[in-house]
């Protein structure tokens, strides 16, 4: 049977770890995966009229982001039948509920000790997921604090 | 012609040519209406003489002469003529009695209409029947319109167009100059640049318009220029060190042997020293030859379709079988479930040469530490990713690391000559693909290698 699982990201490469982690935890059925980004909504009316998810989440992938995701994909592609990124701008415990409701989500993975670095307009839903559900899975993996550098490489998903 | 010249005639001529036919068409439309608009009055004063000289109303007659009189302006030269087409005298004679050019007699006669035009005199009639007999009814004036306001007009227009081409000239020539100026200065500012200085750089304006970046792809290029001018110092100098010590060792040994006479053994240790000596030299003109072969383009290699991760597991039994002590772990965390996401087209001996050497590096500098090896697949790529916990280059020194003969500092109790990296960088480019190291000094290297895939006929 097909799971859908939600994993929040910050799109860099590192934070892909999360679905690798899973994914490889996982008994290899396919799954849906919903790669969820929060930021606060813009109080601007011009953004707001043009306000489509799709641009935003296109401006916001870097190719060193889709080479990981793609590599993800191949690795994993009979497990992953269907990923989807989505934004999320409600920053409440009830709206993220009702947003798992929705989307049918059956797990929620978050990442144990890497933190999500989220931009001054963004917010980390990893805080909010633990205090909101009581089953989510963490997901921990060997991290080389030593070079936590400001550029994305796509070398944090190759670890060990 | 220079371009400034250039910009500054062509802006001239367009402004001059786009001023003559405003002026032109002005004049020639106002010219044109005002003829037509000043034959017209000479009609109606022609028709209204008509009426009160032949009486045809005879009741308004008077009414008619006095409105003529007091409400029309007499025009400059005013004269009528009504004559009386009397089918005895031929229009020819009635038009030397009055004075009158024939052609207007005989077009009013045609078509009850006609204009005449005698320098700044100007006629207009019409025919008219009246008591069984037909009058031309005629008037002449000199049209103080043509004759002041036009002139008026013509000269203004003449003295506006010379001082618009003055502004004109004085503005491209003044503008031309002056957009150049700053590609002027930077032609000065390169011209002083030289081998000698080649360490000056353009300013790069602040404004971010064409010429600061022509201003900073001149510096990229100098950038370039620079390195290679580097490149080629550390080249020449790193290969004579290179070739030169094997030689003085080998002259050394011979030297010292020849001072006296020595045992056979001696000379065969001797002549044992000489010969490693000079097969360090042969390899090192070996693999310069090998360097020189893959970085000239023009020769075309043998390609074939292979599998990135069979390559990498030939290449770990070679360098077990060379240096058993290694500890490299090939990771396939990532491997993509479609083995036709690993395939790219390639030359196994080059492949095998490139891949051997950076992974020897590997091991070599973290003096046998764990080397990792991952493999992965995006859609158009195969990416390769090996990381030592080795000694790592200074960040100073990562800009020349694929230099010939180039050595990092810290490398001074490591055997090498400094032409395996740039070797596997050749052979890397000759398939398409992508060499990146990163690294930090005591931390480790990690090398990623991108492949394009094979595009397979499915």
């Amino acid at each position: 049977m097909q799971k859908t699982i939600l994993i929040p990201i910050d799109f860099r490469v590192a934070s892909l770890n999360t679905l690798k982690y899973a994914l490889e935890r996982s008994s290899g059925n396919p799954h849906h995966v919903i790669l969820i980004y929060a930021e606060y909504l813009e109080d601007s009316i011009t953004e707001l009229l043009f306000y489509r998810p799709e641009s935003k989440i296109a401006s916001k992938i870097t190719p060193e982001f889709k080479n990981a995701l793609e590599v993800l994909r191949n690795r994993f592609e009979y497990q992953i039948a269907d990923l989807d990124i989505k934004l999320f701008h409600n920053r409440s415990r009830r709206g993220l509920r009702r947003f798992v409701e929705n989307h049918q989500i059956d797990a929620i993975y978050i990442p144990q000790t890497y933190r999500l670095k989220m931009p001054k307009k963004a917010f980390d839903l990893v805080s909010i997921i633990r205090q909101t559900f009581v089953d989510y899975q963490e997901i921990d993996w060997p991290q080389d604090h030593s070079d936590a550098s400001e550029k994305d490489h796509l070398e944090y998903l190759f670890n060990q | 012609m220079k371009t400034q010249t250039k910009i500054a005639v062509s802006l001239v001529v367009f402004n001059i040519g786009l001023l003559l036919l405003f002026g032109i068409g002005i004049y020639f439309f106002l010219n044109e209406y005002s003829y037509v608009d000043f034959y017209k009055r000479l009609e109606t004063r022609a028709n209204i003489g008509a009426r009160y000289n032949l009486k045809i109303d005879s009741a308004n007659a008077e009414g008619f002469k006095k409105i003529r009189e007091q409400h029309l302006e007499k025009l400059e030269a005013e004269k009528e003529y009504l004559i009386r087409i009397i089918p005895t005298v031929s229009l020819e004679e009635q038009a030397t009695k009055y004075h009158l050019p024939l052609s207007l007699l005989q077009a009013l006669m045609k078509d009850g209409r006609g204009r005449h035009q005698e320098g700044s005199t100007f006629y207009g009639g019409i025919k008219l029947q009246h008591n069984n007999a037909t009058y031309l009814s005629i008037v002449s004036a000199n049209s103080r319109f043509v004759s002041h306001h036009l002139t008026f007009l013509r000269n203004i227009l003449l003295w506006g167009f010379l001082f618009i081409v003055v502004v004109t000239v004085y503005l491209s020539i003044y503008f031309s100059k002056h957009f150049f100026d700053p590609i002027k200065e930077m032609i000065d500012k390169v011209k002083q640049i030289s081998t000698e200085n080649i360490h000056l750089r353009l300013k790069e304006p602040e404004n971010n318009n064409e010429i600061s970046e022509l201003a900073s792809t001149f510096n990229d290029l100098l950038n370039r220029i620079e390195t290679a001018f580097e490149t080629q110092k550390n080249f020449i100098s790193n290969a004579s060190h290179e070739l030169a010590t094997p030689l003085t060792a080998i002259m050394g040994e011979a030297d010292v042997a020849l001072i006296k006479e020595r045992k056979p053994e001696d000379y065969q240790k001797v002549l044992q020293n000489v010969v490693i000596q000079a097969e360090r030299l042969n390899q090192i003109t070996k693999s310069l030859l090998f360097l020189a072969q893959t970085g000239y383009k023009g020769k075309k290699i043998v390609l074939e379709i292979l599998r990135l991760d069979e390559v990498i597991w030939e290449v770990k039994g070679l360098i077990d079988r060379l240096n058993p002590e290694n500890k490299i772990q090939v990771d396939l965390s990532l491997l993509p479930e479609d083995p036709k996401k690993l395939k790219i087209n390639g030359n196994k001996q080059l492949l095998h040469l490139a891949l051997a050497n950076i992974l020897n590096n590997a091991c070599k500098y973290s003096h046998n530490k764990p080397v990792s090896v991952h493999i992965g697949a995006s859609q158009d790529q195969v990416l390769l990713f090996i990381k030592d916990q080795g000694i790592g280059i200074p960040e100073n020194e990562l800009a020349f690391i694929y230099d010939p003969f180039f050595r990092a500092s810290n490398t001074r109790l490591f055997e090498g000559y400094g032409i395996g990296l740039p070797l596997a960088r050749n052979i890397i480019k000759l398939h398409n693909g992508t060499l990146l190291v990163t690294s930090k000094a005591n931390s480790g290297t990690s090398v990623q290698i991108n492949f394009p895939l094979a595009k397979l006929i499915k």
